[in-house]
């Protein structure tokens, strides 16, 4: 892997958070009201016009966009994401606290549903018209169509509800330690309805690619000429593994993006959540904090993709593909 | 050496070679020629036991004393691996894209005879620098070389494993003219240290250039078979007449 390479990456990485950072600061903008709303807190009714400019003043939002803009983006590269509208505290730590629960849903759900795909997809797709290739087939349509919050009511009205084995929501027991086991009881439910909605897609994705593979045509020569079943597949795995892992990559933002939907469900005290809240209550600056260190965790996951492809894409080393 | 006795393919009921018999000599080089969809290549896929899906043989092969198409899958797969090597037109593709060549022609060749990497590694050194190849294409990837070396592998892993049968299904037609004279030669270098050599083509300069025997094919049936000398002098088929003519 060549520095050249890894710095390019992250210059693209850097390029695509400054547009997200553009156009996210923009489009929110652009939605009606005033974008002092959340200063106002409860007083929004009787503060005076003469009062709210001065708070529009105090904190700059009387100027420009384009200035606003470059204000907030001078001070986010000095590592300062400011301070909440809403909640008078700095930015960093209100996603300090709420980072890590949004990291432990996304990687478990995340390492479950890559083991989950890869085990299905690669057994599937090495047995080509069997019942687990056609099973499969059919488990994928279920589980990409069936909606994260439908399956999560089942999930709460059947294992919280009447069996009671499983909390409802939120990341710990009220009066509880917070320990571990907590934690992972709460977990339970919303990881398993991120990778059963998820799993079945990205387990057909790697099925059809192995079955294109088994078909080729070096596979064809390689048994005709009684090379070893095993070294076979081991070359097919890994050309499979290569358009899988560029379906990842291209599908974790939206991934990433429907995790919203089951935090705000079981109550999932992390940052999809809490930026559902900022959208609510404008707070424009934490909203923009949340945006980007959402935006920070797709690009460095999509970074991680793409250095296992350089790895497993001898092409893409020796820059055949552009890389 | 081979013998088919009354062979049929159909695919999906439809038939592409039609009660086909034929004898393959040992020691010798064979030509099977004929036009596109003439069913040369179904026959050679009959004798591999690699039909596609929807085909069904009929009729015998008989090699060495083994009806092929009544051999069971583990047989087929010793004897794809201990008596016969085959090499395919498209050499490009024959080869996995994301692996060494080093990995692949183990595979191909000392990884069949149960050689170590160590004695591999020494004799097809020797062998590709018989094939004008460089060592150095042994830590290249396939798609860093062109067809015609990598067909050059593929007679490299022949000459390293020195099968019974060479199977080559239309080796030259995605080769220029000077590398296909080459790899004629070397096929003919194959086959004076022992290996009996099917090859199929539609090229009759291929079969003057190279072949023994030939067998000529027309919409799934044998037309004429006999010696290249004979068949060429004194073709009696119709077809092969024609086949003759559109040579000048």
């Amino acid at each position: 892997m060549t520095v050249k390479w890894i710095g390019k990456r992250m210059m693209l990485g850097a390029l695509v958070l400054f547009i997200v950072s553009f156009l996210s600061f923009f489009i929110m903008h652009a939605s009606p009201g005033s974008s002092a709303t959340a200063y106002y807190g409860g007083n929004a009714q009787t503060l005076t016009t003469a009062e709210k400019e001065r708070i529009s003043e105090a904190f700059a939002l009387d100027r420009p966009l384009i200035v606003q803009y470059g204000a907030w983006l001078k001070q986010t590269v000095q590592g300062n994401l400011g301070v909440s509208a809403k909640e008078g505290r700095p930015v960093a730590s209100i996603l300090g606290e709420r980072l890590p629960n949004t990291l432990l849903l996304f990687g478990v759900s995340m390492f479950f549903i890559i083991i989950g795909s890869i085990w299905l997809g690669m057994t599937a797709g090495m047995r080509p018209g069997s019942l687990l290739d056609r099973g499969l087939s059919a488990f994928s349509i279920a589980s990409s169509s069936i909606p994260a919050f439908w399956l999560g009511i089942l999930f709460i009205y059947l294992f919280a509800v009447t069996l009671g084995v499983l909390p409802s929501s939120g990341t710990g027991s009220l009066g509880g330690d917070g320990g571990f086991v907590d934690k992972i009881k709460h977990l339970i439910m919303p990881a398993s309805v991120v990778v059963l909605t998820h799993v079945g897609l990205y387990a057909r994705f790697l099925q059809e690619s192995v079955k294109a593979e088994i078909g080729s045509y070096y596979v064809m020569a390689a048994r005709a000429n009684g090379v070893e079943e095993r070294e076979i597949r081991r070359g097919v795995l890994r050309n499979a593994f290569i358009p899988y892992l560029n379906y990842l990559g291209v599908t974790i933002p939206s991934f990433f993006g429907g995790s919203v939907i089951v935090e705000a469900l079981f109550a999932w005290s992390g940052l999809g959540q809490l930026l559902v809240k900022s959208v609510m209550v404008k707070d424009y600056p934490l909203l923009m904090g949340g945006i980007m260190l959402t935006g920070l965790i797709v690009v460095v996951s999509l970074f991680a993709i793409d250095v296992l492809m350089y790895t497993l894409d001898p092409k893409l080393r020796k820059g055949e593909l552009g890389g | 050496m081979l013998e088919a006795k009354g062979l049929s393919v159909k695919i999906n009921g439809i038939p592409v070679v039609t009660n086909s018999s034929f004898f393959i000599p040992e020691g010798k080089i064979t030509a099977m020629i004929g036009e596109s969809g003439s069913g040369k290549s179904m026959t050679v896929a009959a004798l591999l036991r690699m039909l596609p899906a929807g085909a069904l043989a009929s009729g015998e092969i008989r090699f060495m004393g083994t009806d092929l198409l009544k051999a069971t899958n583990e047989e087929m797969a010793v004897l794809r691996k201990k008596e016969f090597f085959t090499i395919f037109q498209d050499a490009l593709n024959s080869f996995n894209p994301s692996v060494k060549m080093d990995r692949q022609l183990y595979a191909f060749s000392a990884g069949r005879v149960g050689d170590d990497q160590e004695s591999f590694r020494k004799k097809m050194k020797a062998i590709l620098g018989k094939l004008s190849l460089s060592a150095e294409i042994l830590n290249q990837y396939p798609f860093e070389l062109s067809g015609g070396m990598l067909q050059r592998c593929m007679i490299a892993c022949a000459l390293y494993v020195k099968r019974a049968l060479l199977i080559a299904d239309e080796p030259t037609s995605a080769l220029d003219k000077v590398v296909q004279k080459e790899f004629l030669k070397w096929l003919r270098l194959l086959n004076e240290s022992g290996t009996t050599v099917l090859i199929i083509t539609h090229d009759l300069d291929v079969v003057a250039d190279v072949a023994d025997e030939m067998i000529v094919m027309r919409k799934g049936e044998i037309v004429e078979t006999g010696a290249v000398a004979d068949v060429l002098a004194r073709p009696t088929h119709e077809y092969t007449k024609r086949l003759l003519d559109s040579r000048f």
